[in-house]
């Protein structure tokens, strides 16, 4: 875990959030830390996208405080921000090199440096060429590039990223994963909202778990592990392991087995259990799921991945 | 000065030079712009040829000279004018008429009792279409000459024609009044009121849908106050307008300047025209308030609509709008304070053109015009607020018509 300082660029603190009679948040708390990259999690529909756009102020939310920089957001900082929201899109009609440079002027930068900026950016990413070419005549893939490039535009000091991959064929994939870890280099900020669960074990330092409205895990992804690890006990005895109520057997081999712990119940009682009812050990080792796993354990009971 | 402020400013120049200069770079925007001078052109440049080969051909016409007989029942032909052009005094309407047919003689003209009332009619051996004019150019130069002659006056026949100019002034509390040169240059305003809302009103209506349909809205609402979004693109709009105007006034300036003897055109003393200080401010004051009042409810339309297709069909309700003080238009020029007409100038999407009418006629009193004004201004920015409300939370609704009473609910 990196985590550069220990001032939140990110403050939310009792959010919640009603459409109508319908309670989408639910007394959400967490901070991002300056430096750092935090992945929000959670199914579709689990609220993570609202948050973002309560704390954009682009939502007005109906209950606690969202800060960004140390106060509501205002538009007026939209130069600090990189944002690439979940429903995309640009000024189809116009070239590449207007519309990058007119966000980039919306950003505070003058006019001459908007367009090197986007110059530059488009060389790197073999799209110079298309700078004049309208954005409905690039391909898809083209038009992501374009996309990222926007909101990489002033270098900004915290990136959200809503479902960074979605709908990004694997070269973009990789050229965003590239981005996001030369501006985590640089010292920005990221606050990645994902389903991806490799790269918030590659990227994240922190993450919230977001079910129905409420967080379910927040912290380290290690402390995540914590919280639903210790589950799965590898165990290598030489006789057979008994049934019991504090655990469930989920695999007997005789090169092994495998315990799932009940809820509430630590691997030093299943220890002390197995042991009182004489079952000789070998090995006894529990082991953290990985995100993936408890992305599964705890949305086990829906279609975790939606449209996705 | 705040950053936010210098920040806003900058971000609403930004609005203005890309909505403005995009638009500008549009082929269609300069095809649609240009068409319509170009037509005037050539409408001009086809009536400037044919002005000049008619003036040519009606003068060889008239002074044709060729055997032709006449019955003159009115008695105000001159027998010497006729003569002198061949012509020849005849009784017997049906032999000449037979004559003609015949190919004997080459014309015969009959000039009856009254020729005010009734028609002079002429038969002639055809020439082909171009030269079977000078029959009855020729019948009209006898009457018109002999008509002369008969007068001994030149400027007395000039006077008949009532080809002469009237300088009126009329007074209204001691002070001149009521010329058309003191209504028109107000009621330019109201011109360039119907020009711009007529050309712009479906732009403005969908101006925010572009957001919308490309699914911009959320980076645009995290880098741009929504306020100096529709104000840039309010602004951006009357700079485009008044750009099409003047390409529109181009060619009529210039008709007017080197072609207006050709074209026919009245030649206007520009020095009539009373620039006066009151009603030229009250004028642009209703025409910047009205514009505000119309822009503001046609964004705020097209805001709710999820297509441009769908918020197009407002278009026509704003135009209705607009030319229904035209209904009462004689009314409100001679009965100015009738009930109706008061209502016109006080309901606010009738009142910047009744009270622009009423301000160039000089029937609305500065008490009248400081209300509707003041009515307009604080009305367009109200629904202006309210524009830009429905286009924060209407335009996150990419698919589906918002609601006006839930973003009315919203704090």
């Amino acid at each position: 875990m990196q985590i550069v300082g220990t001032d939140p660029i990110i403050h939310i603190e009792n959010f919640g959030m009603n459409f109508g009679k319908n309670v989408v948040i639910d007394d959400l708390s967490f901070d991002v830390f300056r430096g750092e990259t935090f992945g929000f999690l959670g199914s579709n529909g689990s609220g993570k996208t609202t948050t973002i756009r309560a704390l954009l102020g682009i939502y007005q939310a109906s209950a606690g405080v969202l800060q960004v920089f140390g106060r509501e957001f205002s538009p007026e900082e939209g130069g600090k921000l990189g944002y690439l929201p979940e429903e995309r899109g640009l000024y189809k009609k116009e070239s590449v090199i207007d519309v990058m440079s007119y966000f980039g002027r919306l950003k505070g930068m003058q006019r001459e440096s908007a367009s090197a900026w986007s110059m530059n950016y488009l060389e790197r990413v073999a799209l110079a060429d298309k700078a004049k070419v309208r954005l409905d005549k690039l391909s898809s893939g083209q038009q992501q590039k374009v996309q990222l490039g926007v909101t990489l535009m002033n270098d900004p000091e915290l990136l959200i990223l809503d479902e960074p991959t979605k709908g990004f064929d694997p070269v973009n994939r990789r050229l965003l994963m590239d981005m996001i870890d030369e501006r985590k280099r640089a010292g920005a900020t990221v606050l990645m909202v994902t389903h991806q669960m490799e790269e918030v074990e590659r990227l994240c330092d922190r993450v919230i778990l977001l079910k129905d409205g409420k967080s379910r895990a927040y912290g380290s992804i290690s402390d995540v592990q914590d919280q639903f690890g210790n589950e799965v006990i590898a165990v290598k005895s030489t006789n057979t392991i008994p049934a019991s109520s504090n655990y469930q057997i989920l695999q007997q081999e005789q090169d092994g087995s495998k315990l799932r712990a009940r809820e509430g119940v630590t691997p030093q009682v299943i220890l002390r259990e197995l042991v009182e009812a004489g079952v000789e050990i070998e090995k006894f080792v529990p082991t953290k799921p990985s995100l993936d796993e408890i992305f599964i354990q705890v949305y086990g009971d829906e279609n975790p991945w939606g449209q996705v | 000065m705040g950053s936010g402020v210098v920040m806003r400013r900058h971000n609403l120049s930004t609005v203005i030079s890309f909505e403005v200069l995009r638009t500008l770079r549009k082929k269609q925007f300069w095809m649609g712009t240009l068409l319509v001078p170009f037509a005037i052109a050539v409408v001009i440049a086809l009536n400037v040829l044919s002005n000049n080969s008619t003036t040519q051909s009606l003068d060889s016409q008239k002074n044709a000279k060729f055997n032709f007989s006449y019955i003159d029942a009115s008695g105000y032909v001159n027998p010497l004018i006729a003569e002198a052009v061949g012509g020849k005094l005849t009784t017997d309407s049906e032999k000449a008429i037979a004559a003609v047919k015949s190919g004997e003689l080459e014309a015969f003209f009959y000039f009856p009792k009254d020729p005010t009332k009734e028609a002079i009619r002429t038969y002639g051996k055809d020439g082909g279409i171009f030269n079977n004019g000078k029959y009855s150019a020729v019948a009209s130069q006898i009457l018109k000459l002999s008509a002369e002659n008969a007068l001994g006056d030149k400027t007395l026949s000039t006077l008949a024609t009532e080809k002469f100019k009237i300088k009126s002034a009329t007074f209204k509390d001691g002070k001149a009044s009521g010329n058309l040169g003191d209504a028109i240059p107000p009621l330019l305003f109201l011109l360039i009121f119907y020009f711009v809302i007529l050309l712009l009103g479906n732009q403005m209506l969908t101006s925010t849908q572009e957001e919308k349909e490309n699914r911009v809205t959320e980076i645009i609402l995290t880098t741009l106050n929504p306020t100096t979004l529709v104000m840039g693109k309010v602004i951006s709009l009357f700079v485009i307008g008044l750009t099409q105007m003047a390409v529109f006034t181009i060619p009529v300036v210039v008709a007017y300047a080197f072609f207006r003897k050709d074209l026919h055109l009245p030649n206007l003393d520009l020095s009539s025209l009373n620039f006066s200080p009151r009603p030229m401010t009250i004028g642009l004051l209703l025409l910047i308030a009205g514009f505000t009042l119309f822009t503001g409810t046609l964004v705020a339309a097209g805001a709710i609509m999820p297509t441009a297709k769908e918020a197009g069909q407002i278009f026509g309700v704003a135009v209705t709008l607009l030319f229904i003080p035209f209904w009462i238009v004689s009314l409100v020029a001679s009965d100015p304070n009738a009930l109706i007409v008061q209502i016109f100038t006080y309901f606010p999407y009738s009142a910047p053109v009744t009270a622009m009418i009423r301000n160039g006629l000089g029937s609305l009193s500065n008490l009248q015009a400081t209300i509707v004004i003041a009515e307009l201004f604080i009305l367009g920015v109200l629904v202006l607020r309210f524009a830009v409300r429905l286009f924060r939370y209407g335009s996150m609704e990419y698919t589906k018509r918002v609601s006006v009473l839930t973003i009315f609910r919203k704090k």
